[in-house]
């Protein structure tokens, strides 16, 4: 097969086609795709969390209808090819308030544990705490019985040192952590999770209904939490330095008064 | 882990200029300096929940700044004095194993992006072969226990050694491409990981194999095998019998007379000496049992003759002794010449007899004797 010679005219009329046709057709970059190492690297704000990506994880599927908790009904779409559907149009704005909360808990320097005892859950946790810097916890192969409720046991030295009391801790999973639900409820620790439709609601105190086998709706929760989380930890350093302005100013209006004064 | 090694982690991460991992006694100062990227935006509207209504709120926006010098500057609600518990997986407790697995995790991931930076992974199947052998040193379970400062079980152990398998190999491979910074940044993070014993056995390993592969025989051709039977210890060397030089003989070989005969010309059959405790065989053994019992496994070698044999041997008696020695030679015979293994195995004279004296026992007059039984 002969090539076409390479001369100047099939250069510029080359150039000339490619330059038309980059004013039409796909704007797609690879930044601008979808991967899926996105719900875990680039998780979304609480205010940008829409219906389509939890339909899209697959937070809508819930489990067999037989297996379904009666106190689960409110938050259920329906059924569909024998699974309950959990109604995301009320999951949304749960989500939104378990991440003001944690926002809030944040803010007012709160401890935060995230309890992810599942093998693919380990990543999420762990991410999510970091987003929280000092503040955030994680705990991803088992809840220690007695973590809270035998800490001298357990922690001896640290239970004289730091404060242990989480002031909030978040279940990705919270059918198989039981235990620390109850220590929780015992040592009145609020809890919010994912619950699932086999799962009471009233197990925990902010409820998150979606589906807790889909490592995805896991990314997307623990993910919307924990940026809500560093929003709040961001606002109280914001908090912290302009109450050392103030007090700044009130220290040297006093100084000046009491110079007047004298 | 050692804090060298966490320092060294540091290091590794800052020279690829990655993010680190947030781990035991590391703050994440980049939350508020913000050096990778600035902090995201409070777009979301703020709903508080019912409960935290009733709580002390931080209002600190401008128009509510107080300036009057008696009531008290604002300040956030008094919390509990107490710092908070310095690692994110103090929870389980077992921070520093955990942490040390993320930290692991961390290196592992960076080692990896740099060599694919340096297009040396993935490696071709044929290159993974010709690596150097994985050399490993790593503490045992117990010792790794007091390194991590946590009980470790099998499966806690195993992932712990794993992940450090995988960066020796990333260190292997970037040793060969002569790559010696990640190299060292490696080798600082999994030094913390060994243990004197575990140098020990893998110093033990290597010379195993060193004269494994250097052959049975030392330097002047001698074989030395030890041999053991019931609680005889016999140590053998054995060495070829050096062949005698026939000039002479070939020229007589050549002429084919009548009047020579085949006894004449042919060279004497060849004779080896064996020695026993620097005594000739016949004479440390006067039973013929027990010379049978050593030269045995030179007889079904079919090298009676071709190596002298020098034995010490120690402990038992006269049968014991001779079935040490007998070993040890069967042991040597196969360190010359190795095809006769076979022969020598079908024969069970490579076998180390297990039989020993078993115990008189209470009750008993012997090992089996019982006493005469009485009816009454």
């Amino acid at each position: 097969m002969a090539l076409r010679p390479w001369t100047t005219a099939t250069r510029c009329l080359r150039r000339q086609r490619s330059t038309f046709l980059n004013q039409h057709g796909s704007t797609q970059t690879r930044e601008k795709t979808f991967q899926p190492h996105h719900t875990l690297s680039r998780p979304l704000a609480p205010s940008h969390t829409t219906l389509s990506a939890l339909v899209a994880a697959g937070a809508h599927f819930g489990h067999t209808t037989s297996l379904m908790n009666p106190n689960f009904l409110p938050y259920s779409f329906g059924t569909r090819a024998g699974l309950t559907i959990i109604d995301l149009e009320q999951t949304l704005p749960l989500l939104r308030r378990a991440a003001s909360l944690v926002r809030a808990v944040a803010q007012r320097n709160g401890t935060i544990i995230f309890v992810g005892t599942r093998p693919d859950l380990q990543d999420t946790i762990q991410r999510a705490s970091e987003r929280l810097g000092p503040q955030g916890y994680h705990i991803g192969e088992r809840w220690l019985p007695g973590a809270l409720t035998n800490r001298n046991q357990l922690f001896q030295e640290e239970s004289h040192q730091y404060r242990l009391t989480p002031d909030l801790v978040v279940f990705l999973n919270p059918l198989a952590n039981m235990n620390a639900i109850r220590e929780c409820a015992i040592q009145h620790v609020p809890t919010t999770g994912i619950i699932d439709s086999n799962a009471d609601p009233r197990i925990v105190m902010y409820p998150i209904p979606a589906n807790d086998d889909s490592p995805r709706t896991a990314q997307i929760i623990a993910g919307v939490l924990s940026v809500a989380g560093r929003d709040g930890v961001v606002a109280r350093g914001e908090d912290q330095k302009t109450y050392q302005h103030q007090a700044h100013r009130i220290l040297i209006k006093q100084a000046l008064t009491g110079e007047g004064n004298s | 882990m050692a804090t060298v090694g966490l320092r060294a982690f540091e290091m590794f991460a800052s020279r690829l200029s990655c993010r680190l991992p947030r781990i035991h006694a590391f703050t994440l100062r980049s939350l508020t300096t913000g050096t990778a990227a600035t902090p995201p935006p409070l777009n979301s509207r703020f709903v508080p929940p019912a409960s935290l209504e009733t709580m002390d709120e931080v209002e600190l926006e401008g128009d509510q700044v107080d300036f009057d010098v008696s009531s008290p500057p604002h300040r956030p609600r008094p919390e509990n004095r107490r710092p908070v518990p310095p690692s994110p997986a103090f929870y389980t407790a077992r921070s520093l194993y955990y942490d040390t697995l993320v930290q692991l995790q961390a290196a592992l991931s960076l080692s990896r992006r740099a060599l694919r930076a340096q297009h040396l992974l993935p490696l071709p199947p044929f290159a993974l072969r010709a690596l150097p052998p994985a050399q490993p040193a790593w503490a045992n379970k117990a010792e790794m226990s007091l390194i991590l400062q946590a009980p470790l079980t099998a499966r806690m152990y195993k992932r712990v050694v794993t992940l450090l398998k995988e960066l020796e190999q990333c260190e292997r491979i970037a040793r060969i491409a002569d790559s010696t910074e990640l190299e060292d940044a490696i080798t600082d993070i999994t030094k913390g990981f060994e243990s004197k014993k575990g140098i020990q056995a893998r110093d033990t390993r290597i010379r195993a194999r060193e004269a494994k592969e250097k052959g049975p025989l030392d330097k002047y051709g001698r074989s030395y095998t030890v041999g053991r039977r019931k609680t005889s210890t016999a140590r053998v060397w054995m060495i070829e019998v050096q062949k005698p030089k026939d000039d002479a003989s070939v020229p007589a070989a050549n002429t084919k007379s009548i009047l020579s005969s085949s006894s004449a010309t042919t060279p004497p059959p060849p004779t080896s000496i064996v020695l026993i405790n620097s005594v000739p065989i016949s004479d440390y053994f006067p039973l013929p049992a027990d010379r049978e019992h050593v030269v045995r496994p030179l007889k079904l070698a079919g090298l009676l003759g071709a190596f002298n044999v020098f034995a010490l041997v120690r402990g038992g008696g006269t049968s014991g002794q001779s079935g040490a020695i007998a070993l040890a030679v069967a042991k040597g015979c196969v360190a010359h010449v190795p095809e006769v293994e076979p022969i020598l195995k079908k024969a069970k004279l490579l076998r180390r007899d297990p039989r020993m004296v078993e115990r008189k026992k209470t009750g008993l007059a012997k090992a089996r004797k019982r006493y005469t039984w009485v009816k009454r």
